[in-house]
């Protein structure tokens, strides 16, 4: 067991939750938490949390893939199973990002940055990736399964990637306890979902005030399409308020960067 | 035409002992027909307009054909999310499903994506796709149809 082993017991101290967590499931090694939680009928309980030390097939967008560091990196997917549907479902997605920004901004005091829809910046570089999936059948949300990665105490990154990667560590300036962040995002994140249902427009305030780029110049880019304009706002789903020459353009999907002019 | 316009004719038709019903509006003609004690039939046949509407973009003039038949067995999966519409969980992987399979609740449809949230729509319904009623990597709005299905 190495200095940087996961301790549950660590993890569970500072846990302070009603139902988030609740119901945890440790793997030493799995393909993908996210898969997991989607496709394992035997895990029902909402708000249960998968960890792994060992993710083979990190799951990104279309097929991207997110690459996890055993003893170093945080991989772990949250189930709901209730109090989701067609209204907040786009809210309870810039929520988990949310939720990760206020943990390093509490626990380390670090200058975060969101960019839209879901990724969480220190220094314009990578520290952290969310990927939500969901399955509903009819009008129903019968799963949803937020899956997580931070890097946390990756010393180096080797390799070319998408966007430039850090750790907390990186940036914090010293390793940190993988078990305090974890507890807190899951604290954090039920505290946000909480207040979806009361006041989801507080949730979007809070995630407009972290995200930088609102009033920059930038490209979005979707499959073969590519735009340019002012990141007017996000609109009352969550939705990308692009602005051009011939009036404001809603994005609903598309990668997002500054364009430098 | 108005769907529930249509959907009302349809049904007048279903229960009464009528057995076959059209009716001309201009260019449109429509003949609804029973041939079964359950099921109606209906059939809509309509020129192509070939009069160019210039306020429309280019791209929403795709001539469609405009021949349609409508089912009372047919049931709707609509969009429960808006987003982008995928037939293949990845651009180089093959499609959930094709016209004419069979499928059953819980069987897999497609993918919409909104703000990179990856939908799975299950079918809440066993039956026959008898329409794919979206292109693939196409937007979609709130509760539109998606797929037509033939229940069994």
């Amino acid at each position: 067991m190495s200095a940087f082993t996961f301790k549950l017991e660590e993890m569970d101290i500072k846990l302070d939750t009603e139902y988030i967590g609740t119901n945890f499931i440790f793997y030493d090694e799995l393909n993908s938490t996210n898969e997991r939680l989607l496709t394992d009928d035997s895990i029902k309980q909402h708000g249960t949390v998968l960890l792994t030390e060992n993710q083979f097939v990190g799951r990104g967008r279309m097929g991207r893939k997110w690459i996890s560091e055993k003893d170093l990196s945080l991989t772990f997917s949250i189930l709901l199973t209730e109090d989701v549907d067609s209204k907040n479902i786009n809210i309870v997605n810039l929520g988990a990002s949310l939720a990760v920004a206020k943990s390093m901004e509490n626990l380390y005091q670090l200058d975060v940055n969101l960019k839209w829809p879901n990724d969480i910046l220190i220094s314009n570089r990578k520290v952290s990736g969310i990927l939500v999936e969901s399955i509903t059948k009819g009008n129903r949300f019968e799963k949803v399964v937020v899956g997580i990665g931070i890097n946390v105490n990756q010393p180096v990154f080797e390799g070319k990637l998408l966007i430039p990667p850090t750790s907390v560590r990186k940036e914090f300036g010293r390793p940190v306890k993988r078990e305090r962040v974890l507890s807190e995002v899951l604290n954090e994140f039920e505290s946000i979902l909480e207040q979806i249902k009361t006041d989801p427009k507080g949730v979007l305030d809070s995630w407009r005030s972290r995200c930088n780029w609102i009033g920059e110049k930038v490209k979005v880019i979707n499959g073969s399409d590519e735009l340019v304009g002012l990141f007017d706002d996000i609109d009352s789903d969550g939705f990308l308020l692009l602005q051009q020459k011939d009036g404001t353009k809603k994005i609903i999907n598309g990668d997002v960067s500054l364009r430098k002019t | 035409m108005d769907i529930n316009l249509l959907k009302r004719l349809v049904k007048v038709v279903e229960q009464s002992n009528i057995t076959e019903f059209s009716v001309q509006e201009g260019d449109l003609k429509i003949k609804i027909s029973k041939n079964s004690k359950q099921s109606v039939n209906t059939v809509i046949s309509q020129p192509i307009n070939p009069v160019v509407q210039t306020a429309e973009p280019v791209a929403a003039q795709e001539p469609k054909a405009k021949e349609e038949e409508v089912n009372t067995n047919y049931h709707e999966i609509r969009s429960p999310i808006v987003g982008t519409f995928y037939r293949a969980p990845a651009p180089d992987a093959d499609t959930y499903v094709q016209v004419g399979d069979i499928v059953s609740v819980g069987s897999v449809l497609c993918i919409v994506e909104a703000m990179k949230l990856m939908n799975e729509i299950e079918s809440d319904a066993d039956g026959k796709i008898v329409k794919i009623l979206v292109e693939n990597a196409t937007p979609v709005e709130y509760n539109q149809p998606l797929f037509l299905i033939e229940k069994t």
